[in-house]
C-alpha cells in the first residue's frame, strides 16, 4: 500500500500552497481520482485522518471524486468507459484503444475562508 | 458570516515525480552515467541475476548498485562481494521508489566515475510501474515459477519496461510456462519490447542480456545531445 506516502505528500503540497496563498483555514480539500488510477480511494480516506494530524489540514474534510476511465478506439474513434466496457469498443468491437483519462491524480481544489 | 472560497489548485500529484525524474534523467546523461531500474515480484531473482550481470560487465565498466529494501541489508551484503560498489536504500515501508529517493540513493553511491548504475527496486509488480526513477531504461525479471499470465494481471508494469528478462528457465519443465505464449502477451502491451530467457543459476542467456545492457550503455554513455529513451 503506497497511499501512505502520497496523501503525505499531497498534504504537504497543500499547505505550501495555504501559506504561499494566505489561506488560513482549509474547509475541504477536493482530489480527483482516475478510476484506472494506482491510488486507491478508500485507502486514501483511511489513512488521511492519521496523516493530518498536527498539521494546517487537521480539521480539513476530505472529498474525493472518482473521475471515469475514458478511452477513444483506434477504429471508429468513440468514446467510451473502458471499465464499463471491458476496453472493446461498443460500436466496432475492436480492442486496444487509446486512454484518454482515468489515470489521474490530482489535487482538484480547496474550500477555503 | 464565513465566506466560501473555492481555490482551484489542479496540481498533478505524479506531476512532480515526472519532473524531477526528467531532470535527474538529463543529468545522468551529462555524467554519463546510464541508470537501469530492475523491478520484479520478490524473489524472482533480481539480486542473484545483478551478479551475474556484474561478473559479465565488470572488466568493460565502472559499476554501482542500489539495493533498495525495505529493511534489510543481505542484498547489499550478497552484491559487496562481487567487488562492485554498492549501496543498501531503506524504504522503510515504502513500496516503491520515487526520483526523489533515487537521487538521495545515487548521491549516496556517487555517480562519478559509475558508467552503470543499477536499482535493485522494492519486490512488487505494482507500484514500481507507477513512478519514474529517473532510469535511462527499465528493465524487469519475470521467473517462470510465476508463471506465463503475469502480463494479464500486472499490464502497466509489462508496458513500461524496455526489456523483459524471463529467469529461471533451467526449471521450465517442472512449471506449464508457455515462453510463446508470454511473448505474445507481453508484445500486445508493448509492441517492440526486449523479451530475454536466462536461468540466473547456470548463467544461460545472460551473454545476449549483457549484450543488450552493454548496448544501451554505450549509447547512452556516447553521443552526449540526444536522449536514448
Ligand atoms: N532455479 C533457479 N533459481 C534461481 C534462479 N535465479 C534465482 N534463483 C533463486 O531464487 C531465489 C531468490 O533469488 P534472489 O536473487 O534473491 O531474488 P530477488 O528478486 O533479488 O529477491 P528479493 O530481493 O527478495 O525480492 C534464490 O533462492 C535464488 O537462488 C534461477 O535462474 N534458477
Ligand atoms: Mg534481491
Ligand atoms: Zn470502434
Amino acid at each position: 500500500m503506497h497511499e501512505m506516502g502520497i496523501v503525505i505528500k499531497v498534504v504537504k503540497t497543500v499547505e505550501d500552497f495555504a501559506r504561499n496563498n494566505g489561506v488560513t483555514r482549509i474547509d475541504t480539500l477536493v482530489l480527483q481520482i482516475g478510476a484506472l488510477s494506482p491510488v486507491i480511494p478508500r485507502y486514501v480516506e483511511s489513512c488521511y485522518p492519521m496523516v493530518v494530524k498536527n498539521t494546517r489540514l487537521e480539521d480539513t474534510r476530505l472529498q474525493i471524486d472518482v473521475l471515469p476511465a475514458m478511452a477513444r478506439c483506434r477504429a471508429c474513434r468513440e468514446v467510451f468507459d473502458v471499465l464499463e466496457h471491458k476496453s472493446s469498443c461498443p460500436v466496432c468491437h475492436s480492442g486496444n484503444p487509446e486512454m484518454i483519462s482515468g489515470n489521474e491524480f490530482m489535487i482538484k481544489e480547496i474550500v477555503a475562508f | 458570516m464565513d465566506t466560501y472560497k473555492i481555490i482551484e489548485i489542479k496540481e498533478s500529484v505524479f506531476e512532480d515525480n515526472n519532473q524531477r525524474a526528467e531532470l535527474l534523467r538529463s543529468e545522468l546523461k551529462k555524467e554519463r552515467t546510464f541508470l537501469l531500474n530492475l523491478m520484479s515480484s520478490p524473489g524472482s531473482g533480481k539480486t542473484t541475476t545483478l551478479v551475474r550481470t556484474i561478473y559479465a560487465l565488470k572488466d568493460e565498466m565502472a559499476i554501482g548498485i542500489m539495493e533498495a529494501d525495505i529493511d534489510s541489508d543481505v542484498d547489499a551484503r550478497t552484491i559487496s562481494k562481487t567487488g562492485a560498489k554498492v549501496i543498501q536504500l531503506h524504504t522503510g515501508g515504502m513500496c516503491h521508489l520515487d526520483a526523489e529517493m533515487t537521487r538521495q540513493g545515487l548521491e549516496g553511491l556517487g555517480t562519478q566515475g559509475i558508467d552503470l548504475a543499477i536499482l535493485e527496486n522494492v519486490g512488487n509488480l505494482v507500484c514500481p510501474a507507477e513512478f519514474d526513477t529517473g532510469a535511462s531504461k527499465n528493465a524487469m525479471i519475470l521467473s517462470v515459477p510465476e508463471g506465463d499470465d503475469k502480463p494479464l494481471k500486472y499490464p502497466l508494469m509489462f508496458s513500461i519496461v524496455d526489456v523483459v528478462l524471463v529467469n529461471k528457465i533451467d526449471a521450465m519443465e517442472f512449471f506449464d510456462f508457455n515462453l510463446d505464449v508470454l511473448k505474445e502477451r507481453v508484445s500486445k502491451l508493448n509492441p517492440g519490447i526486449k523479451v530475454i530467457p536466462i536461468s540466473a543459476k547456470t548463467g544461460e542467456g545472460i551473454d545476449q542480456w549483457a549484450d543488450w545492457l552493454r548496448g544501451e550503455v554505450k549509447m547512452w554513455n556516447n553521443n552526449s545531445d540526444c536522449r536514448s529513451l
